[in-house]
């Protein structure tokens, strides 16, 4: 019976390992400005979330300035603008897929409303394609870092607020001493998880041209009209990636969970 | 009674969940005078501590009125003298009211000392040199100066709570609220938290307490308040509460607890 791999054809693809070894620097690069995007938008939706910005809380005040119980005023002075176009956009950037945000984004925005400069950098990645996808993934994996974050400051146990609130702390003061230094170790495993997902999703800006491992895999099926193989080898890059880099995550995680028992 | 000053005057606190129809407290009305020491008893629900937490608003409360140092805290804002509307700064209330919770609350990612400068320096902005002298001291009346760099996790729960009880005393606050100071610890360690406490009520600090150690609310306290079903059923000096109940249910209270 004929095996669906050919050992013979590897040969026949290794003069395309350049564009593999390319590919897999375009990947690399793509997730870390994917991640350095993200994180930095997560930090600013997450604070979005949970600020405490009541623009109508006037409305649920009665004449002597006490609070309300009830009443439509309530309603209304409990609504937080910034909290909800935060919450908008993390549900939506959630609740779609990411391989239509990439093209809404370079077919989109950079496709007519902003045109990009047409350049070469390192001499093989295409700024005008590889742009748009780490604008992409950026604004998709802030969403998804975003409510990572969120988890990890909500799971600070209430009494760490109530105990800085009693000291006189401001809320901005208690975030900043209080909850922050030990949110951001609980969260920090989970942020680079979300790297491996980056690295591993990233294949999906090959639909838009950027020239990744996934692109390589195409480019040598068009001249070799050989697919197993180059799929095996893509297979392969994907996994030496990935696997190592959540064996190391793994690693700090359990050194870090060490002086954790409470 | 009429000589010392007034420092916390609650009226009718109310405090319902579901628009009324649960009642956690029902129109409770006290006066706590400077250097009072008020314990607060009641079977478990019946409102203790949602009326301590009430006073320094963790809990927010849903009618009726607080009145510290001469201002209804309950108030979001309020008029000053000049009719102009202020917001109401409730951080610069809490400075002024130490808490000590039932677990603890120490910030487990911070030495005993930076625990204890923490605030003084952030929101007091007094000079750190300074709050490390202030925290020896104070580390040095509930003996514990040589834990000043440990962790938290180091330390036993009644370490931890006088731990608590000096950080809160780092702030100078004008009374001392007390949550059930001793109820999450080994009964070996109640007596070294209740000293503590006893030391404190002996320095003339205005104290709050609910607890559900009946020796300490006759030996230290000079007045008892009973709640139950969120009302002051009963209040009144150690001896009338607990020589001569009056209202049924504080009677079947005490037969049950003591």
């Amino acid at each position: 019976m004929d095996s669906f791999i050919k050992i013979d054809n590897f040969p026949k693809i290794a003069p395309y390992a350049q564009l593999f070894w390319q590919g897999m620097a375009v990947t690399v690069l793509l997730s870390m400005c994917t991640v350095a995007i993200g994180f930095v938008l997560a930090l600013i939706l997450s604070s979005m979330r949970m600020s405490k910005i009541y623009p109508f809380a006037f409305l649920g005040l009665d004449k002597e300035g006490h609070q309300m119980e009830r009443g439509i005023g309530v309603t209304i002075g409990k609504f937080n603008p910034i909290s909800f176009l935060a919450t908008a956009y993390v549900e939506i950037l959630r609740s779609t897929p990411v391989i239509v945000q990439v093209a809404i984004i370079y077919y989109g925005v950079f496709g007519s409303l902003i045109t990009l400069p047409s350049f070469t950098f390192f001499g093989f990645i295409k700024f005008e394609r590889f742009f748009p996808g780490v604008v992409a993934l950026g604004m998709n994996s802030g969403a998804y870092l975003c409510e990572i974050m969120r988890s990890g400051i909500q799971s600070i146990d209430g009494g760490q607020t109530e105990a800085a609130r009693s000291l006189g702390m401001s809320q901005s003061l208690t975030m900043r001493y209080i909850i922050l230094p030990q949110a951001i170790k609980n969260i920090l495993p989970a942020i680079a998880n979300e790297f491996v997902v980056i690295i591993k999703e990233s294949a999906i800006t090959y639909t838009i041209g950027v020239q990744d491992i996934m692109s390589a895999v195409n480019a040598v099926r068009g001249a070799t009209f050989i697919i197993i193989e180059p799929l095996l080898v893509a297979t392969a890059i994907y996994f030496c990636l990935c696997f190592p880099t959540s064996k190391v995550i793994a690693y700090f995680e359990r050194r870090m969970s060490r002086g954790d028992k409470r | 009674m009429e000589t010392r000053d007034k420092l916390i005057q609650v009226t009718d606190l109310e405090k319902h969940y579901n628009f009324g129809r649960i009642k956690a407290i029902d129109g409770i009305s006290v006066d706590i005078y400077k250097g009072d020491v008020m314990v607060v008893i009641g079977p478990s629900g019946s409102g203790k501590s949602t009326f301590l937490r009430s006073l320094n608003l963790m809990e927010e409360p849903t009618g009726g009125a607080i009145l510290f140092d001469s201002v209804d805290i309950t108030k979001k804002k309020y008029r000053d003298e000049n009719g102009k509307w202020v917001k109401i700064d409730m951080d610069r209330h809490r400075q002024k009211m130490g808490m000590v919770f039932q677990h603890f609350n120490l910030f487990p990612h911070m030495t005993i000392m930076e625990n204890m400068i923490l605030a003084p320096v952030k929101v007091k902005k007094i000079s750190e040199e300074e709050a490390k002298k202030k925290a020896i001291e104070l580390l040095k009346r509930v003996g514990l100066e040589d834990r000043a760099d440990a962790y938290p996790i180091q330390l036993s729960g009644g370490q931890k709570q006088r731990i608590a009880i000096v950080r809160a005393l780092m702030m100078e606050p004008e009374v001392m609220l007390f949550d059930e100071p001793t109820s999450a610890l080994d009964p070996e360690m109640v007596g070294e938290v209740l000293e503590v406490m006893k030391q404190l009520a002996a320095d003339g600090m205005t104290m709050v307490v609910v607890t559900h150690e009946m020796g300490f609310a006759r030996e230290v306290g000079n007045r008892v308040l009973f709640l139950a079903d969120g009302k002051l059923l009963e209040s009144g000096s150690p001896s009338e509460i607990f020589d001569s109940p009056k209202h049924p249910r504080l009677q079947e209270f005490l037969s049950k607890v003591l």
